[in-house]
């Protein structure tokens, strides 16, 4: 069953430029979507368009069957999203409000409230840190943090845009871990990043962008080939013909 | 960013740590309406249960003076006014100037108020959460026509959250600037100008990220309230701070 359906998605910005043009794509549920182009090749417009953050000029954005403008709200509570940076995605003055912060917007109960902030506090390990300053945190545990404020909306779809920007190996560790726990517990991925090496081991599709358009679009091993061609370095091991490796190994 | 942490909420499990941060703002607001009125024995008697308080309640009195160090510098300035200002007796002549026991007593009086205010808000910050005294000043302004509460609410958690961010992303810029020997040029309009762009800019391109970081994550004026409960003890804390603003009034 595909969870997420665009047709002919075209997006045209206020001063004219073409951010996405003519996109067609079909995303399984439960499938882990990586998403790879240069700085500029229409990565981010894309995704903003899953939840309504962006409407399209052209073209349709269904979720589940249903188009996204038809309940925006609902919309952002089915695909949960990860920006790129995760200071800006912060919004409150402790762990704990921070992941409040979504399911207050649901105007849920106290109780309710508390015990999704306690569940995605636990999911993400950070149920020690719940009274912590977010602004207090390392690069890796405000990263899982706004993971945890994503998880508390209890959406179907997570979508990550460069989820490893500026993070150290650590780091870096932490972050693909909940990636993965969160594929095995049923979401869908999808993620963006020019730095395939991190990720492209656990992808089950890769999608190649450019100029707004999508260029490429199959298996990682098919067309990991193409990846120069396009401004995106090709993973190590397969420039050395070896298999992709997990950075958890 | 310590100088931001030490004055701020200090944890702790006293009477003043959980009272209800309604009846906290309404004590704070009383007493800081008859601080207007009150004489120089009543200020040190008001005073001296102040302090007990704040020792009481273990908070970090060192730290939070350090952070008042540069208010107490206003407070001299404010005292050699009023001392120089006020007509009365003379107590000491100097050339120009003249000292009066008036001016000495009204100098003491108004920095000893001004004092006490400060040391109120002091003991607030300092034994409340950012969160709950939001959450008191959303209930305050809900019966205020015009006024849109939550939104308030909200506006005041995301300053609490992005002062220390913005603070940051200024000594960074700063470090940036004087890696690049900013600090030859000697006129401070350059500097500022230099340093006040780029960290505005960077400013507005986080606001940029936030609106969309909250938009994705549902953000509505329609939202869950917070949770605060009256208790006893904040029903009998009142009746105390009422006899005592009472007690000063009259005396």
């Amino acid at each position: 069953m595909n969870i997420i359906e665009i047709e002919n998605l075209t997006h045209r910005f206020a001063d004219g430029t073409i951010g996405i043009e003519g996109i067609n794509l079909a995303i399984r549920q439960g499938s882990f979507v990586v998403i790879a182009g240069h700085n500029g090749s229409g990565k981010t417009t894309l995704l903003r368009h899953l939840n309504g953050l962006l409407l399209p000029s052209d073209g349709v954005v269904r979720l589940a069957g249903k188009r996204v403008e038809e309940d925006l709200l609902k919309a952002r509570q089915f695909v949960g999203m990860m920006f790129q940076d995760a200071d800006s995605q912060i919004v409150g003055e402790t762990v704990y409000e921070d992941v409040a912060f979504g399911p207050e917007n649901l105007c849920l109960e106290r109780a309710a409230i508390q015990k999704r902030v306690n569940s995605a506090l636990r999911v993400v390990g950070l149920q020690d840190l719940a009274d912590q300053r977010p602004h207090l945190l390392s690069g890796g545990e405000k990263r899982r943090l706004a993971i945890a404020g994503v998880l508390a909306m209890e959406p179907r779809v997570i979508v990550f845009d460069e989820p490893f920007a500026s993070l150290d190996y650590p780091g870096v560790k932490q972050v693909l871990q909940q990636i993965l726990d969160l594929h095995r517990s049923g979401h869908t991925i999808v993620a963006t990043t020019h730095d395939l090496e991190k990720i492209i081991a656990h992808a089950d599709r890769l999608i190649i962008m450019q100029g707004g358009k999508i260029v490429r679009d199959g298996g990682p091993a098919e067309i990991v080939g193409h990846l120069e061609a396009f401004g995106v370095r090709e993973p190590c091991a397969y420039r050395l013909g070896l298999e992709a490796e997990s950075w958890l190994n | 960013m310590a100088e931001l942490t030490s004055f701020g909420y200090f944890a702790g499990d006293s009477l003043l740590h959980n009272l209800d941060p309604r009846f906290k703002l309404l004590y704070i607001i009383a007493f800081s309406l008859i601080c207007l009125n009150m004489n120089f024995l009543s200020l040190i008697i008001m005073s001296v249960l102040l302090s007990g308080l704040i020792i009481y309640a273990r908070l970090p009195v060192g730290s939070g003076f350090k952070e008042l160090r540069y208010f107490f510098v206003l407070l001299v300035f404010v005292f050699m006014a009023r001392v120089l200002s006020t007509d009365g007796g003379s107590l000491i002549d100097f050339k120009f100037f003249s000292i009066s026991s008036q001016g000495l007593y009204a100098g003491l009086l108004v920095c000893g108020r001004l004092a006490f205010i400060v040391v109120l808000g002091f003991t607030l910050i300092s034994t409340t959460r950012p969160s709950e005294i939001k959450a008191a000043v959303q209930w305050f302004l809900k019966p205020v026509p015009f006024i849109p509460e939550q939104k308030v609410a909200v506006m005041l958690g995301l300053i609490l959250r992005f002062v220390p961010v913005i603070f940051d992303q200024a000594a960074e810029t700063g470090q940036a600037q004087k890696a690049r020997c900013v600090q030859n040029r000697k006129n401070p309009v350059y500097r500022l100008i230099k340093l006040g762009f780029p960290l505005m800019r960077r400013t507005f391109e986080r606001a940029d990220d936030l609106v969309a970081a909250m938009e994705a994550r549902g953000f509505t004026e329609n939202r869950t309230d917070p949770e605060l409960t009256a208790h006893p003890r904040d029903w009998l804390a009142l009746l105390v701070v009422t006899c005592l603003c009472i007690a000063v009034i009259i005396w």
